[in-house]
């Protein structure tokens, strides 16, 4: 797949949306390093961002309709990466062996990776179906080939990373025509079953302690052990409501961060830092530039040339809407405790590289929004 | 849309989606303003007091001083090693059991039992793992600082008791203030917290809010595990307030040796300045060295000879001179003489009561231990007859001897500054137990309590402050040690925050002397009865000095019935005393538990007491004896 840049390609390429990706990561970078100055992080993501920029490049001057017709491929090596995981070859960090070591490249997580070649999977199958209403068999193939990766991840086990799955699956349903009382059906569902399970599982043992505290820590905050689950959020809270209008300007020696009270800085609690060290001004700003990124990218979809284009697109959307509501609701203490990076700001090569080469793909089907 | 305009909407579900986005986005958005806006300086607040800690610098106490400014107790400088259990907290304890004990030299059990402990303790808190370090330890701990964080050499002023068991029970000791103290009202109210150290026992005890100092601070800023990363400020603390007693350490020293060169080498020897009430001496016997205490209750050690000191049968930590209970015998002949004077009881003209060898009541006679014919008050004191005493008691009645307890205050404490002083026990007392289980006061409990025995118990200091009284025909001083406190200089700037302000020196506060109102010829021959005792062919003519006339009574208190019991509960031996019997400079009594005959034993000791103040006030002997 060798990128012919033509002219066209230049003028007709989205270099807001590239610029914004770009200055949010940039962004980033420097929270990390407010985060631990003394350490190397911000560094690394600088060449991170580096490397994923250069994936992004190339997949965006690619065309994506290639891409995705070799979807296959790509979805089968990614269940091969994902099941490697599960073998010795996988790397076991903080209980979970989310990492997989090879040579040459080094270690990286493929559940992140693994998310693109899904949504490319799921186009390409929903993206072939005439404008009708979703049938049961679709239903069943798309969570099929949707349970393929999340079942393996979930065997990590990485509940967190396996959670960012469910929005992409959410919004190839809802984009391919499921029935609108499908939709209320399961959110009423969900209404009752939730609670249900929670109380269930409390009662018979099978949420675990530590489970339950996660949760506790967001309902009721002084229940729980304030050095055991109950402590991340409300170090993160702290953190957050600390930075007030403006933040602590410059004062990072007494940060939350390098007094370590606040735990993960440079990866899940990412956007503490950031309310920490920018306050208010900082957090809305970056809000809002989020907002306009998914605005873009949205508008993007609306004008794809295909519905395979428009789905990928979309699903990116919503898995980005997910990661950035979870990640930030944990950070101000409104969800619970589940690790999600926070979309081009959380450090981690793996992230931000599938971050970058997702929003390739966006470009790229903006690219081609004039049918020829 | 340009594809799919056809079908399903999906303009508008797009739309929906993108509502949803903004929505959320929207939601974080109200969350930052309530958490950043709304109640960001309660968070600035709660992220300050979790990084800023205040680190006490304890104060040294103020040091005690005898009368001529010799040194009774000081505070010196020690390090300890103390562990903090943050760090602690993500550690296999046992991995640090054989580092810690080859490195400072510890038994591998009591290492043990310190991390043991220390996990149970809540977060932030330290332990002393090792006391009164070495430069060597200090050392190790310093190279490891790397490999054991937890680990930290912190300066501890530690009371000292340069004289170990000299006068232990006067000055007391100090300690860690008790979990039960710190839910009493009157430390709650004060700010004690747990770990301070308090006063226990003694003028430690009695004067500790003087001699306690201010602490000052270190106000640091520590990481999430406590440890410490820089100091923003520095408050010194203010040392407390030095203490000068009335003890005179020569005396207290011949004392203490009289104590323990004595037959049981259990009693007690006291020494007063009747014109003042100033306590020259305060010896009680068995005693403890306080340092066990102030060192002890942290190692496995320290705390069997604690456990050693509580147990043992000759109750070293009780102070015989205030605690102590005792029957009087004999020696309370005397301020019974004086009250029966003042009742008129008797007269100086006509004071003579028969002996009769021993008196009958009802069918039972109890024995005088002489035939002593019909003497006069002072040839009665001088002989010590109890048949005199009988009929005295008789005439009196058990109301005269009641009148007597309150006119010389053994219904009451005699006031000495220092704590858990003992009532002594009387008829007074006693007499609501005695109607309502006997009916009646019956004449030989009169007869008994006459001579100081059966419902007459008293506490060797009340039974000092009547002697004295007597001397000073009369006046009657509260005992005390308090000599003055010295002013402490103030702290800080004055309207800082942290200015602690100066602390004024003070004497001791005379009260007005109570008096006990006799004609004088009256008190002549109480006091020529005494002088006899000692200088008159009286039961004490043995420790009769060339130099310096005394005038006193011996007492022989019977601990089981006369007769019955000669081994280890032989009679108390008591002297009672003060010196020149005609103008007193100072007045001794002494006390030598289950030795027998009082002019034997407890003669002794007053008299070596009476040479060493002797030969440190030498002065003309014709000044001292009577014209």
């Amino acid at each position: 797949m060798v990128a012919i840049i033509e002219k066209r390609d230049l003028r007709d390429f989205d270099w807001p949306t590239a610029l914004l990706a770009l200055t949010i990561s940039a962004f980033g970078v420097w929270q990390i390093h407010n985060a631990l100055p003394t350490e190397s992080y911000w560094s690394k993501q600088i060449l991170g961002i580096g490397i994923a920029l250069v994936a992004f490049l190339v997949v965006a001057f690619n065309d994506y309709r290639r891409i995705i017709d070799a979807a296959p491929v790509f979805y089968i090596a990614g269940l091969v990466m994902l099941f490697l995981v599960l073998t010795p070859l996988g790397v076991q960090v903080n209980g979970q062996k989310a990492w997989l070591k090879l040579p040459v490249v080094g270690q990286f997580q493929p559940s992140e990776f693994v998310k693109i070649p899904t949504v490319l999977m799921l186009a390409k199958y929903f993206g072939a179906r005439k404008a009708k209403s979703l049938s049961l068999r679709e239903m069943l193939i798309g969570g099929a080939i949707f349970a393929g990766p999340v079942s393996l991840i979930i065997l990590e086990p990485d509940a967190g990373q396996a959670i960012t799955y469910f929005p992409i699956l959410a919004a190839m349903f809802f984009l391919s025509g499921i029935k609108v009382r499908y939709v209320v059906l399961a959110v009423v569902a969900a209404a009752i079953f939730i609670p249900a399970a929670w109380h269930f599982g409390v009662k018979s043992g099978a949420i675990k302690r530590y489970q339950q505290e996660r949760i506790l820590a967001i309902t009721d905050p002084d229940s729980v052990d304030p050095r055991g689950y109950g402590y991340h959020t409300i170090q993160s809270t702290i953190t957050v409501g600390k930075g007030g209008l403006t933040g602590i300007k410059g004062e990072t020696e007494t940060s939350q961060s390098v007094l370590k009270f606040l735990p993960e800085p440079h990866t899940d609690f990412i956007f503490a830092v950031t309310a920490e060290n920018t306050g208010f001004i900082g957090c809305v700003s970056l809000l809002l530039a989020y907002a306009l990124l998914l605005s873009r990218m949205i508008a993007g979809a609306r004008e794809a040339s295909d519905r395979a284009g428009m789905l990928v697109i979309m699903a990116i959307v919503c898995g980005m809407v997910f990661q950035i509501f979870m990640n930030v609701g944990m950070a101000l203490g409104v969800l619970p405790v589940i690790g999600v990076p926070l979309p081009l700001m959380s450090a981690g090569l793996s992230a931000i590289l599938s971050t970058f080469v997702a929003i390739g793909f966006v470009i790229s089907v903006k690219l081609r929004r004039f049918v020829n | 849309m340009k594809i799919g305009d056809q079908i399903q909407n999906l303009g508008m579900r797009v739309g929906a989606i993108q509502v949803i986005a903004f929505v959320l986005l929207a939601v974080l958005g109200a969350r930052l303003y309530y958490l950043q806006i709304v109640r960001g300086e309660y968070f600035s607040e709660r992220a300050e007091n979790q990084r800023v800690r205040l680190i006490p610098i304890p104060a040294p106490r103020g040091a005690i001083f005898d009368r001529n400014g010799k040194l009774l107790v000081d505070s010196r400088p020690t390090y300890n090693v103390v562990l903090s259990n943050e760090p602690l907290k993500s550690i296999n304890v046992i991995d640090r059991v054989d580092d810690y004990s080859h490195g400072l030299n510890l038994d591998r059990q009591f290492v043990v039992e310190r991390l043991n402990l220390i996990k149970k303790q809540n977060d932030f808190e330290t332990m002393v793992l090792k006391e009164n370090v070495a430069m060597q330890d200090i050392a190790w701990v310093e190279s490891h600082s790397l490999e054991f964080p937890e680990l930290r050499v912190e300066l501890q002023p530690q009371r000292f008791y340069p004289l170990g068991t000299t006068l232990a029970h006067v000055l007391g000791y100090v300690g860690e203030i008790s979990p039960k103290q710190l839910e009493e009202e009157t430390f709650k109210s004060r700010g004690f917290r747990p770990g301070d150290i308090i006063g226990k026992g003694g003028l430690e005890q009695y004067y500790d809010e003087f001699l306690r100092g201010k602490p000052g601070y270190r106000k640091v800023l520590v990481d999430s595990r406590g440890r410490v990363q820089t100091e923003l400020e520095v408050v010194a603390p203010q040392s407390g307030q030095d203490l000068v007693t009335t003890i005179d350490l020569d005396l207290q020293l011949e004392a203490e040796h009289q104590l323990a060169t004595s037959v049981t080498k259990r009693g007690t020897v006291i020494a007063m300045d009747p014109n003042n009430g100033e306590m020259l001496a305060m010896a009680s016997a068995p005693s403890f060295d306080p340092n066990i205490f102030v060192r002890g209750s942290s190692s496995p050690d320290g705390r069997r000879q604690i456990a050693a000191y509580w147990q043992d049968e000759k109750r070293p930590l009780y102070n015989r001179a205030i605690q102590g209970r005792y029957p009087p015998g004999s020696t309370w002949k005397i301020p019974e003489s004086a009250a029966a004077l003042q009742q008129g009881a008797i007269t100086v003209v006509h004071s003579n009561l028969a002996c009769g060898g021993g008196i009958k009541v009802g069918s039972k006679f109890t024995r005088c231990m002489g035939s002593h014919g019909s003497p006069a008050l002072p040839y009665a004191i001088t002989k010590s007859c109890d048949g005199y005493y009988y009929r005295l008691g008789l005439k009196m009645g058990v109301e005269g001897l009641i009148k007597m307890i309150e006119t010389f205050g053994f219904d009451r404490r005699s006031g000495i500054d220092l704590p858990n002083e003992k009532v002594p026990q009387t008829p007074k007392s006693w007499m609501p137990y005695i109607l309502k289980n006997e009916g009646k006061w019956s004449d030989i409990r009169t007869v008994y309590a006459s001579i100081g025995q059966d419902t007459v118990v008293v506490t060797p200091i009340s039974m000092l402050r009547a002697v004295a009284s007597v001397g000073m025909r009369g006046k009657e001083f509260i005992p005390h040690f308090l000599k003055q406190f010295k002013p402490v200089s103030a702290v800080g700037q004055e309207g800082d925050i942290n200015y602690i302000p100066a602390r004024a020196g003070f004497a001791y506060q005379h009260p007005e002397p109570k008096l006990i109102e006799l004609a004088p010829d009256q008190w002549d021959l109480v006091i020529k009865g005494m002088w006899g005792v000692v200088n008159g062919g009286g039961t004490a003519g043995s420790i009769k000095m060339a130099d310096l006339e005394i005038a006193g009574k011996t007492g022989t208190a019977q601990v089981a019935e006369v007769g019955k019991d000669v081994g280890a509960n032989k009679d108390h031996s008591w002297f009672v005393s003060f010196a020149p019997a005609y103008k007193p400079e100072i007045s001794v009594i002494a006390l030598i538990e289950n030795s027998g005959f009082g002019a034997s034993n407890a003669g002794p000791a007053a008299r070596g007491v009476y040479q060493a103040y002797l030969q440190k006030h030498p002065r003309a002997s014709e000044e001292r004896v009577a014209k």
